[in-house]
C-alpha cells in the first residue's frame, strides 16, 4: 500500500471515505434499478375517450404506464438478498457483481419460466387471475394425453436403450484391451455435437421410403423409419455418446486397488464385478440415464422431422403456437413438458451431490486396462464397432448427399446444391450473430457466476448455483415459448430481435459456460488471488490482473462450447426468430422438411464443418485432445 | 479365543522372480525365502521393485520369469483370489459403498461361507482389532487408524497362510504411524503369521522386522537381521540407506589372520571381517556416532567445524577434515554444558579403534 500513489480518494479521513463509500454504493443501486425499471415500464399514449360533436368525432389520449411491477418487485428482492450477508456487505463489488447475476437471473430465467405457469393456469387467454379451467380442458384433452405418454415413452425408451449400450461401450474404450480405441473413442463421442436433427435427415435419406439402404440397395416396400421407432434409434445416436463420456469418466477414475483388494480377498471376477465394480458406477449409470431422459424429451428437431405424425410434447407445443396460433395451450403442454424434465433434472442433481464413490486419493492406481478373454472382446469391440460405422454412414451420407443432385431420385454429382447454398448467407450471418454474441455474453455470465460460486462463501451460494445450472433441464421448446410469453407483448416487443435470442441462448447454454469456469477455478490456487488482494490489490484489478488472465482459456472454450449449442439448436429457435432474424437452422429444417433432401444435406454438411472447425480451435485453445473436449 | 491355533501358516520362496515390464526391469532375479511365521520387510527406494514383487506374491503380476512357493505349493499360475494371501493395500481400499461389517465380511462372503459362521468370524476379528461399535458406520466415517484396522480385519478374517503389506501406513500421521506398526506386530506376533511388509522408511522396517531385505534398482541387495544391516552393509548404497553413514576411502596396510588393517586420515583401523572383494579399491563407513569430538584433548584427525544442528539429546555437527577437505558426520551424544564447538572451531575427530566391516568398491 505504502508504495501506491495516493488517490484523492486515499488523501480523505476515515469518516469521508466511509460517507463516500456508501455515496457511491447507492448511486450503484439505483443506477441498476434504473436500468430495469426502464426496461420493465413504458409510458404510452392509449385512447382514454372518444366525444362526438356533430359529425365530429375526438380521440382524447391520455399517457398511460404500463409493465410488470411484479417482475420489478422479484428484482428488488433478489438485489436486497445480498445485503443480508455481512461479509458481502464489506464488499460493495462482490455485492454489485452478485446482485446484478442475480437480477439477470430472475430477469431471464425464473420470470420467463414462470410466465409459462400462468399463463398455462388462466381460465383464457389473455384473462387474468387463476383457474384451473384451462387444467381440466387439458387433462380431457386426448391429444395432450397421447403427446404426454408419447413423450415419456420416448424419453424412458431411448434412455434405458441408450444407458445400456452407453455403459458398456464406455467400459470397452476405457477399462478393455480391444484394439484402434483412439480411433473408436472419437467416432462414438462425435454425434454429440452435430446438430441433432441432422442425424434424423441422415438416416431419412438413407432408411427412408426412397431410402438408398432401405429403397435402392435392400427395395424394402411397405416399411417405414418413421415413427416412435425412428424417433428412438436416432435419439439414441445422440444419447449414447452423452451416456459414454459421462462413463469413460468414471470407470477410467475407478481406484484400481479396490478391484485388486476384492480378487486379492477371493472374488472372482465375474463376483467383482458384480459386488464391487458395478456398485460403484451405479450413481454414473442412474446420473447418465437421468440426462439422456432430460435431452430425450427435449428433443424437438427429430420427432418432427422422423415421427411422422407420432406427435411428442415438444412438436404439439411447436403446433398450437406457431401453426394454430393457440398461445395458452402451447404454454400449458410446455408446462406439461417442464414437469418431468424438472423432476429428473433434480433427481440427478441429488445423485451427483451426494458423497461420490470415486474419488481421487493419494496412491490410488486407476485406468487399469483388463485383459479380457476373446470371448467377451469380439462382442464388445463388435457392439463399439458397429456405432462408430454408424457416425461415419450418417456423416458420410450428409456429405455424399450434399453433392448429388436429388438423393433418392437422381444421384449424378453436382455442385448444384453446394452452390445454392449462398441463398442462405443472410440466415448464416444471423447465426453466426447470435451464436457469438450468446457465447460472449454466456461466457462473461458464466466466468463471474463461477468466482461467485467456486471462491466466495455467503447465504444462498447453493441456489444461485443450483439456478445457474437449471436451464440445462428446461427443453428449448419451453424456453422459446417463455420468452414469447414474457417479452413479446408491451413493453418490451423483444421476439424476433436479435437481443432476445442471444439472451436466451446465453441464459440457456449457461450451465456450460458456468460449469467449465468452475472446473477450472477450482484447480486455480485461490492464494493467488488472495495474494493478490493482500498485496493491497482491489477486487476489480484481482479479477481483470490475476483471475481473468489466469481463466482466460476456460473462458474462450465456455464461449465455444456456447457457440457451438447455438448454432445447432432448432427448439429455441422456432420461437424466437423472425423473417429478419431467420436463423439458419430453422431455414435448413425447412429445406429438410420440403426440400430436396441433397440440398437440405448440403445445409447440413456446411454446418457440420463450422462445428468441426470450432472444435479444433476449441482443443488449440485448451490444449485437450478430441475426446476430452466434450467433458464438460 | 486362542487365533494363533486357527491359522496354518507357511513359508514364502521366491526363486529367480524377474518382471519386465515391456523392457523395464523392475524386478530381476530376486531369490527370497521368508521362514513361517516371520515378518519381512522388502526396504528400498521408490522404483526399486518392492511393491511389484509383493504384487508377484499377492498374483497381481505375473513374473516374467521365476517361481512363487507358499509352503511346498507352487503358486505361480494360480488368479489372486485362488491363493492363500491377503494384502492390506496402501489406499486401504475399502469398499466406499459398504460398511465396517460389509468391507471385512467380503471375503467370507465370496467363499460362501455360512452365514453364522460369517458373523462369529467377523465379530472376533472387530474385538482383536477394537473395531466394536463402529460395524454400521461407512469407511470415511472412520479415522485414518480406524481405517487402517478395518483393512487389516478384512484381510485377517479370511485366515490367509501369508499377510502381505503395501507401505499400509503412509496415508497416516507420524505420531498414529508409530502406534499402528506396533500394533501391526502385535498382531502379527499373535497370530504368528508370516508376512511380506513394504515400505521406504529405514525406521518403520527395522522396528517392525525379523529381516530386512533391501532392494535397489530391482535387486534384492542384502537380506539380514536390523543389527546386521546396519554393522555390516554389503555396499555403498545399503550403507547409506540405512541410517547415516560416512563412507571414506581407505588404504589397505596388511591383511591378518584376524582381521585387516587399512589406514584413514592418516590413522590406522581394524575390522574383523576381511573385505568380500580385497581387490577392488576399500571404503569404510563410519557411523557419526562411532566418531568423537572433542577440542581439549589432541587425540585422532584434526578438523574444523562447519555446521552444528541439536537434534534433542544429541549435538549433529558436519565437520571438514583439515588434510582433505572431506566432510564427515560426527554426532556428539548427551553433551555437557561446556562441550558445544561453533562454527569455525578447530576441533579432534576421534576415529573407533575397530569397525564391523569394510566396503569394496568396485572399479
Amino acid at each position: 500500500m505504502a508504495t501506491r500513489s495516493l488517490t484523492w480518494f486515499d488523501r480523505l479521513d476515515k469518516q469521508n471515505r466511509y460517507r463516500m463509500s456508501l455515496l457511491a454504493g447507492a448511486a450503484v443501486q439505483v443506477l441498476i434499478l434504473l436500468v430495469v425499471a426502464s426496461q420493465v415500464f413504458d409510458l404510452r399514449v392509449v385512447e382514454d375517450y372518444r366525444t362526438t360533436v356533430g359529425n365530429l368525432e375526438t380521440i382524447h389520449l391520455r399517457r398511460e404506464l404500463i409493465g410488470d411491477p411484479i417482475l420489478l418487485a422479484l428484482v428488488v428482492v433478489g438485489m436486497a438478498l445480498p445485503f443480508t450477508s455481512s461479509k458481502l456487505r464489506r464488499e460493495p463489488v462482490l455485492l454489485v457483481a452478485l446482485q446484478i447475476t442475480i437480477a439477470g437471473l430472475v430477469f431471464f430465467v425464473v420470470w420467463p419460466l414462470g410466465q409459462v405457469f400462468v399463463e398455462g393456469f388462466k381460465a383464457a387467454q389473455g384473462a387474468a387471475g387463476f383457474s384451473l379451467l384451462q387444467f381440466e380442458k387439458l387433462l380431457e384433452s386426448p391429444m395432450v394425453a397421447r403427446a404426454s405418454i408419447n413423450t415419456l415413452l420416448i424419453g424412458s425408451t431411448s434412455a434405458t436403450l441408450a444407458t445400456m449400450i452407453g455403459t458398456v461401450v464406455a467400459y470397452t474404450l476405457t477399462l478393455s484391451d480391444i484394439p484402434w480405441k483412439r480411433l473408436l473413442r472419437v467416432l462414438v463421442v462425435l454425434p454429440l455435437v452435430s446438430p441433432p436433427f441432422a442425424v434424423s435427415h441422415a438416416f431419412i435419406m438413407l432408411f427412408g421410403r426412397r431410402g438408398l439402404i432401405t429403397y435402392d440397395l435392400l427395395r424394402i416396400t411397405g416399411w417405414s423409419i418413421y415413427g416412435a421407432d425412428g424417433i428412438v434409434l436416432v435419439q439414441l445416436i445422440s444419447d449414447i455418446p452423452l451416456v459414454v463420456l459421462i462413463l469413460m469418466a468414471v470407470f477410467s477414475s475407478i481406484n484400481r486397488d479396490l478391484e485388486d483388494a476384492a480378487g486379492d480377498l477371493g472374488g472372482r471376477p465375474l463376483h467383482v464385478l458384480r459386488t464391487v465394480t458395478f456398485p460403484l458406477v451405479t450413481p454414473a449409470i442412474l446420473s447418465a440415464w437421468l440426462l439422456s431422459f432430460i435431452s430425450s424429451i427435449a428433443d424437438f428437431g427429430n420427432p418432427m422431422l422422423i415421427g411422422g405424425g407420432f406427435q411428442v410434447l415438444a412438436t404439439q407445443a411447436y403446433i398450437q403456437l406457431i401453426e394454430l396460433f393457440d398461445l395458452q395451450l402451447g404454454a400449458a403442454l410446455a408446462m406439461i413438458l417442464l414437469v418431468p424434465a424438472l423432476v429428473a433434472f433434480i433427481l440427478q442433481h441429488w445423485i451427483t451431490s451426494r458423497r461420490s464413490y470415486i474419488s481421487v486419493t493419494g496412491g490410488a492406481r486407476t485406468g487399469f486396462i483388463r485383459v479380457l478373454p476373446t470371448g467377451l472382446k469380439v462382442p464388445l469391440f463388435g457392439m463399439t464397432f458397429v456405432l462408430a460405422a454408424f457416425t461415419i454412414l450418417v456423416y458420410g451420407s450428409i456429405f455424399v448427399g450434399a453433392l448429388v443432385r436429388v438423393w433418392g431420385f437422381d444421384f449424378t454429382p453436382s455442385t448444384e446444391n453446394l452452390v445454392g447454398l449462398v441463398t442462405a448467407i443472410p440466415q448464416l450471418r444471423n447465426s453466426l450473430i447470435v451464436s457469438i454474441g450468446s457465447g460472449v455474453v454466456g461466457g462473461i455470465i458464466g466466468l463471474i457466476m463461477a468466482s461467485l460460486v467456486a471462491r466466495e462463501r455467503f447465504p444462498g451460494r447453493g441456489i444461485l448455483d443450483f439456478s445457474g445450472t437449471l436451464m440445462y433441464a428446461i427443453p428449448g421448446t419451453v424456453v422459446g415459448i417463455g420468452y414469447i410469453i414474457a417479452f413479446n407483448a408491451a413493453p418490451y416487443f423483444w421476439t424476433g430481435t436479435f437481443f432476445i435470442i442471444i439472451i436466451a441462448y446465453a441464459y440457456r447454454r449457461l450451465p456450460v459456460g458456468l460449469r467449465t469456469a468452475v472446473a477450472a477455478q477450482k484447480q486455480l490456487d485461490p492464494s493467488l488471488e488472495e495474494a493478490s488482494l493482500d498485496l493491497g490489490a482491489s477486487r476489480i484489478r484481482t479479477f481483470t490482473q490475476i483471475t481473468f488472465p489466469l481463466l482466460s482459456r476456460a473462458f474462450f472454450a465456455g464461449v465455444i462450447y456456447i457457440f457451438i449449442r447455438s448454432m445447432t439448436d432448432l427448439s429455441s429457435a422456432v420461437f424466437l426468430n423472425a423473417g429478419r432474424t431467420q436463423l439458419y437452422t430453422v431455414r435448413m429444417f425447412r429445406v429438410m422438411v420440403t426440400g430436396n433432401p441433397s440440398e437440405a444435406a448440403a445445409f447440413a454438411a456446411l454446418l457440420v464443418v463450422i462445428i468441426l472447425i470450432s472444435l479444433g480451435l476449441l482443443s488449440r485453445i485448451t490444449g485437450k485432445s478430441f475426446v476430452d473436449l466434450f467433458r464438460v | 479365543m486362542e487365533p494363533a491355533e486357527q491359522f496354518s501358516t507357511a513359508s514364502i520362496t521366491l526363486e529367480q522372480l524377474s518382471k519386465d515390464f515391456g523392457g523395464l526391469l523392475a524386478v530381476r532375479d530376486v531369490n527370497l525365502h521368508v521362514e513361517a511365521g516371520t515378518l519381512v520387510c522388502l526396504l528400498g527406494p521408490s522404483g526399486c521393485g518392492k511393491t511389484t514383487t509383493l504384487r508377484m506374491i499377492a498374483g497381481f503380476e505375473t513374473p516374467s520369469q521365476g517361481r512363487v512357493r507358499i509352503g511346498e505349493e507352487d503358486i505361480t499360475e494360480v488368479p489372486p483370489y485362488a491363493r492363500p494371501t491377503a494384502l492390506v493395500f496402501q489406499s486401504y481400499a475399502l469398499f466406499p459403498h459398504m460398511n465396517v461389517f460389509e468391507n471385512i465380511a467380503y471375503g467370507l462372503k465370496a467363499r460362501r461361507t455360512p452365514k453364522a459362521e460369517t458373523e462369529r468370524r467377523v465379530g472376533e476379528v472387530i474385538g482383536l482389532m477394537e473395531l466394536t461399535g463402529n460395524e454400521k458406520k461407512s469407511p470415511p466415517q472412520l479415522s485414518g487408524g480406524q481405517q487402517q484396522r478395518v483393512a487389516l480385519a478384512r484381510a485377517l478374517v479370511i485366515r490367509p497362510k501369508v499377510l502381505l503389506f503395501d507401505e499400509p501406513l503412509s496415508n497416516l500421521d507420524a505420531q498414529l504411524r508409530v502406534r499402528m506398526r506396533s500394533e501391526i506386530r502385535d498382531v502379527q506376533r499373535r497370530l504368528g503369521i508370516t508376512s511380506v511388509y513394504v515400505t521406504h522408511d529405514q525406521e518403520e522396517a527395522f522396528s517392525i522386522a525379523d529381516v530386512v531385505a533391501i532392494m535397489n534398482q530391482g535387486r534384492l541387495v542384502q537380506l539380514g537381521t536390523p543389527r546386521e544391516l546396519y554393522r555390516q552393509p554389503a555396499d555403498r548404497f545399503v550403507a547409506e540407506f540405512v541410517g547415516l553413514s560416512n563412507v571414506v576411502p581407505v588404504e589397505l596396510v596388511e591383511t591378518r589372520q584376524d582381521g585387516t588393517v587399512v589406514k584413514v586420515f592418516g590413522q590406522t583401523v581394524r575390522s574383523r571381517r576381511p573385505p568380500r572383494d580385497p581387490a577392488g579399491s576399500l571404503a569404510m563407513v563410519l557411523r557419526p556416532e562411532a566418531l568423537q569430538i572433542a577440542r581439549a584433548e589432541q587425540v585422532g584427525v584434526p578438523a574444523r567445524v562447519r555446521t552444528l544442528s541439536y537434534i534433542g539429546p544429541i549435538a549433529r555437527y558436519r565437520v571438514v577434515v583439515e588434510a582433505d577437505g572431506t566432510e564427515l558426520i560426527v554426532d556428539h551424544s548427551n553433551p555437557g554444558p561446556d562441550e558445544f564447538y561453533p562454527e569455525g572451531t578447530p576441533v579432534w575427530v576421534k576415529l573407533p579403534a575397530e569397525v564391523p566391516s569394510l566396503l569394496s568398491q568396485p572399479g
